[in-house]
């Protein structure tokens, strides 16, 4: 006779079989991980959408307004969540690629699945420091 | 899985049966992605050569035709990969009713701010 | 870092599991407790600490984690035969299924280190310090690594695996061109142990409607056999929000599989396929 679980031909209710853990003990890998950046990186930039409407919104009303805003992107704060929507754009754009890649049935092979996670990682860095290197040159440290 | 119940193991699995659709949002969701490459790398090297600079020098840059026209085509293709994206996402997590409701107000955001979006690309182009 | 096949075992000994709490979306009769340390015997010189994931469905408590000390000299080279040792020596409760005992019934899949992978294919040798024995991830368990399989199990019918066919049964065997029959391989090895299903996240969340890696590689393996003959039924089936469309190509699946098959790749050529179709 099974007590517990699904059948036990008595009145009393079964007690539910436990649910063996999952994420709780899983092994975070590349695969996983790299998953879970793209959407957690996805949201950030969603996020970030609304602040380019904001922004371009603030633009239309007037020089006073974008003045605001600019201050706003300009502070401590806004140049580190500037920083981190970079990332995120970078981090999403080479992990939305090699998705792309995915969907035409091409790099499926556990050594091409590990070296194209890693290029996303690599180059998405790069891009970020570039991105900000160049526009640090040209406009100098924020005031 | 684990309530009593009567229904057989195949009819849980199969469920409500195939909705026979899913391509098509997946297939919007590849092509908006394809679109905002080139769109989102434009949007980047726009801003990093413009840091820094003022309000009339921004006002001129987004007065050009292809301007507009980009930041126009980029509010669409980013809300709407957004909102496919977003729609996922929830049905992931949210297991409840209320995950249809989320999805609609989540559509609507994403429909009001690409009109808020462009709205206020045009006033900028044909302002001054 | 750059992992070439499945069988490899993560050397990274930081990370191990993702940064969330331990009970984390775990429901009361779920939640693990303490269990009991099970000492080496005293004559045993190299011994190896395994914790392993415990449920006593007559007890009527909760699965705990009991710590089992196994004499690596007294037992095989396999986590299979560590498990046979202590059954045998320690503590002849301990449930687990297996059968052939060389990686092609499917039957000793279980978490091992926070992996799925077959319990006869892996070392002790590849084990960490902290060797941790769970049952496959996300399934209702019967006891301690039995993991009741029914629903994955019906998924897997669900896709309806076996040859469909209107043409009349010619007399001898269906005739099959070697390089038709070439476009099965990597999907017919495939022995049900689910642990690609088991380690698939978008299963976790949502295995009631996502059929998940298993019954989707299987899906293609019938897809892609040229004698079969309902192709488009059986693509109407699948295309779904969520029964095919929950894969986010996460690739645990691919990672995980222990005869080295590539669930995720199958998957990719359903969607492609749902594509081609339509446009």
């Amino acid at each position: 006779m099974i007590k517990n679980g699904t059948t036990d031909g008595n009145s009393t209710p079964a007690r539910p079989r436990p649910l063996s853990p999952n994420i709780q003990i899983y092994r975070p890998q590349l695969t996983s991980v790299l998953s879970i950046a793209n959407r957690i990186t996805g949201l950030i930039l969603s996020l970030g959408a609304v602040g380019l409407v904001i922004w371009l919104s603030a633009a239309a009303a007037g020089p006073q307004a974008y003045g605001v805003v600019q201050s706003v992107i300009g502070s401590w704060a806004g140049q580190v969540a500037l920083f981190g929507c970079t990332f995120a754009f970078f981090l999403h754009l080479c992990g939305g690629i090699r998705h792309l890649v995915w969907d035409t049935v091409h790099g499926f092979e556990l050594r091409s699945i590990y070296i194209s996670g890693w290029t996303v990682v690599v180059s998405s860095v790069a891009l970020t420091v570039i991105a900000w290197v160049i526009s640090l040159l040209i406009a100098g440290w924020p005031q | 899985m684990n309530r009593r119940s009567f229904r057989s193991p195949l009819a849980r699995a199969l469920g409500l049966g195939s909705a026979k659709s899913g391509a098509q949002h997946w297939w919007a969701q590849r092509v908006s992605a394809i679109a905002l490459v080139p769109l989102c790398l434009w949007f980047v090297v726009s801003i990093v050569t413009h840091a820094g600079s003022d309000y009339a020098v921004f006002a001129a840059w987004i007065r050009t035709p292809l301007a507009a026209s980009c930041m126009i085509l980029l509010l669409v293709a980013l809300f709407h990969h957004s909102a496919l994206g977003l729609q996922v996402v929830i049905e992931d997590y949210v297991h409840s009713g209320v995950r249809f409701v989320v999805i609609i107000l989540v559509r609507f955001g994403c429909y009001g701010l690409t009109v808020i979006g462009i709205v206020a690309t045009l006033l900028i182009a044909f302002s001054g | 870092m750059i992992i070439e096949s499945s069988d490899r075992v993560s050397r990274l000994s930081w990370f191990k599991r993702f940064p969330i709490p331990r009970n984390f979306k775990v429901t009361p009769e779920s939640r693990i407790e303490k269990g009991r340390t099970w000492p080496a015997p005293a004559y045993a010189k190299r011994v190896k600490a395994f914790e392993i994931y415990r449920y006593d469905p007559d007890s009527g408590g909760n699965p705990h984690l009991d710590t089992f000390h196994v004499d690596v000299d007294d037992c095989g080279p396999m986590v299979l035969d560590a498990l046979f040792w202590i059954k045998n020596k320690v503590d002849s409760t301990l449930a687990f299924r297996r059968s052939c005992r060389e990686g092609v019934c499917g039957s000793c899949a279980m978490n091992m280190d926070g992996t799925n992978w077959l319990a006869c294919t892996r070392f002790i040798s590849d084990m960490g310090t902290n060797a941790t024995i769970y049952p496959l991830a996300n399934l209702r368990i019967i006891k301690d690594l039995v993991p009741d399989l029914t629903h994955i199990f019906a998924q897997y019918a669900a896709i309806e695996p076996w040859l469909h066919s209107k043409t009349p049964e010619p007399e001898k065997e269906r005739l099959q061109s070697p390089e038709d029959r070439s476009q099965l391989d990597g999907y017919y090895e495939c022995i049900l142990c689910f642990c690609c299903t088991s380690g698939c996240p978008s299963h976790w969340w949502n295995g009631n409607r996502f059929l998940g890696p298993a019954a989707l590689l299987q899906a293609w393996r019938w897809l892609t056999d040229s004698r079969d003959e309902a192709k488009g039924k059986r693509l109407d089936a699948l295309e779904d929000p969520f029964r095919l469309y929950r894969c986010h190509t996460i690739l645990n699946c691919t990672r995980t599989c222990p005869k080295g098959l590539n669930p995720g790749k199958a998957i990719a050529e359903i969607k492609k396929a749902i594509v081609e179709r339509e446009k």
